[in-house]
């Protein structure tokens, strides 16, 4: 699969100061990929770097086999951008900024009215009158008026009612089934998991872990709950670690695979048992504990 | 993008197109009034307590007050060139860093644009707006100064060019100076405090031949209004140092801002 974007063992260090350290992530083309971690994890940083409004300290990033350099007019046409806070020229209306953005790509005007219809967009608004969703969708317009091949975006639905989260997902599927690769960053974990196709954990400016989000939640535990009244020796039997017990119930968590659990479980009574899957909460509780 | 530009600093332009043009109107309306025989000998005869010296920094030995003219070549240009100055000064140090400052530039900084082409439309249409002030001001100074009194043409023109050897300058330093900084709140001090010196110490080393050296630390220097009303020339040198130090400054500010973190 053809790669958009690469980058290498990306760092930057803001005098003595970490902001980044070794960040290495692959996006194919069509990728949604999920980048995750708390607030000052470094997810804004990488972002600048990409977007070449910081400069890194070392490492590299590349765009479909080219080096990225924030001059190149022709790649950054090929970027949209939303970034978690939008600030726009406050003085201009919705319709100026739109006409302004526009003078910078070549015939856009078609999707610009697409999603100024899609997001019920009022263009004869000041930026300085608009409330914090309104300010976000028309950042978000901005980002994908010129239908880019990578689009990034940094917490992009905070201020959005739910109502516009679930079009603007559904207008972020719709650019994957065009192709579009898209990075999204985000401590919201609910909307992550289900748009996105892979995903990377950073803290304190290091990805502590990556990959798609079927294995991430495969490979790692799972919650075991069991009533029975064999639970003490079930709990000797099983050794595993206990996070919950209720008299003749007992939630444990869970590394064995299913087949090796079902067969030593075979020899009680069991009255309940629910396995459940480790949601992603509880891996981000887990990796940032 | 150049469109956009001119309107996002429009605003100001007119705010100290319109400073200027009142403090001359009010002049040029209450002069003939307060100016009289009888005021103008009480105006010498205070003249005189004045060291020459200082009336020499002020252009005041060579030029009489008792015309309009006579005003505006001592205390009226000290009027333009510190407000140009100013101007001038506080485009330099916003047209840039206004974008950092308002957060705008994350949306600027990622549009399809060099930063070369962001700092070559800034300066372009910061120098427009100091040349029209100058030549606004010029225009609306030779219509009422027409009515008024009889005054040497080509002198009145060439002292009417003048804020723009000092104006350019200036903007290119504050432009220097603001791709080191990130809020437009440390530069204001910094640029309204750089014409003060600049000005004082064009002052100091009028007053005396032993501190005339002063004069080559200051832009002012560089508007030489008493050679012009002495020898009727603005000399050559000071043309060509104007537009040299505008395009090292200028260009310093390109190099600068190409490599500057921008959030």
């Amino acid at each position: 699969m053809k790669s958009i974007l690469k980058i290498k063992n990306l760092k930057k260090y803001y005098g003595d100061i970490k902001g980044i350290e070794n960040v290495s992530i692959t996006l194919n083309e069509g990728d949604i990929y999920g980048f995750i971690g708390p607030n000052g994890a470094g997810k804004s940083t990488t972002i600048r770097c990409i977007m070449g409004l910081i400069n890194k300290t070392s490492g590299t990033i590349i765009f479909e086999e080219k080096k990225l350099d924030s001059d190149d007019i022709n790649i950054k046409k090929q970027i949209g951008y939303l970034p978690s806070e939008v600030n726009l020229y406050s003085d201009m209306t919705v319709k100026e900024i739109f006409d302004y953005h526009e003078s910078f790509y070549d015939d856009i005007n078609k999707r610009r009215k697409e999603l100024v219809k899609l997001l019920k967009i009022d263009e004869s608004k000041k930026i300085e009158d608009l409330s914090l969703g309104n300010l976000k969708k028309v950042g978000i317009t901005l980002a994908l008026m010129h239908e880019p091949k990578l689009l990034i975006l940094d917490e992009p639905t905070s201020g959005l009612d739910p109502m516009m989260q679930n079009i603007f997902h559904e207008i972020l599927m719709k650019e994957k089934e065009k192709g579009t690769t898209i990075l999204y960053s985000s401590h919201v974990l609910s909307e992550v998991s289900s748009i996105c196709d892979k995903i990377g954990f950073i803290k304190d400016g290091v990805i502590i872990k990556e990959d798609t989000i079927e294995n991430i939640t495969k490979d790692n535990y799972t919650y075991l709950t069991i009533a029975s009244k064999d639970i003490e020796k079930i709990k000797k039997d099983l050794k595993l670690k206990i996070i919950n017990e209720n008299k003749n119930e007992v939630k444990f968590i869970n590394d064995m695979d299913n087949n090796t659990l079902i067969k030593k479980l075979s020899k009680y009574n069991i009255d309940k048992l629910l396995i459940e899957t480790i949601s992603l909460e509880d891996l981000f509780s887990k990796y940032y504990k | 993008m150049l469109r956009k530009e001119f309107k996002s600093n429009l605003k100001s332009f007119i705010i100290w197109t319109s400073i200027l043009i009142v403090i001359f109107l009010v002049v040029y309306l209450v002069y003939p009034y307060i100016i009289t025989d009888d005021t103008m000998a009480s105006l010498d005869e205070m003249l005189k307590v004045f060291p020459s010296e200082l009336l020499k920094a002020f252009n005041m030995d060579i030029s009489s007050i008792n015309t309009a003219y006579g005003w505006l070549k001592s205390e009226g240009l000290m009027f333009v060139l510190l407000i140009i100055g100013f101007y001038s000064s506080m485009l330099g140090s916003n047209v840039l860093l206004k974008e950092e400052n308002d957060k705008t530039i994350e949306y600027l900084g990622t549009l399809p644009i060099k930063r070369s082409k962001i700092v070559t439309n800034k300066v372009i249409v910061s120098i427009t707006y100091i040349i029209s002030m100058t030549l606004i001001l010029g225009i609306f100074n030779y219509i009422f100064l027409s009515i008024s009194c009889e005054f040497n043409k080509l002198e009145f023109l060439l002292l009417s060019i003048t804020p723009i050897l000092i104006g350019i300058p200036l903007f290119g330093i504050n432009l220097f100076i603001s791709t080191f900084m990130h809020k437009t709140k440390k530069t204001v001090g910094i640029s309204l405090g750089l014409v003060f010196i600049f000005y004082l110490i064009n002052v100091l080393s009028e007053l005396s031949s032993n501190v005339e050296v002063l004069k080559y630390f200051t832009i002012y220097s560089l508007a030489p209004t008493r050679d012009i009303i002495e020898t009727q020339s603005i000399g050559f040198i000071n043309i060509f140092v104007s537009i040299l130090l505008s395009i090292i400054f200028i260009f310093l500010s390109y190099i600068r801002y190409n490599k500057k973190e921008l959030v």
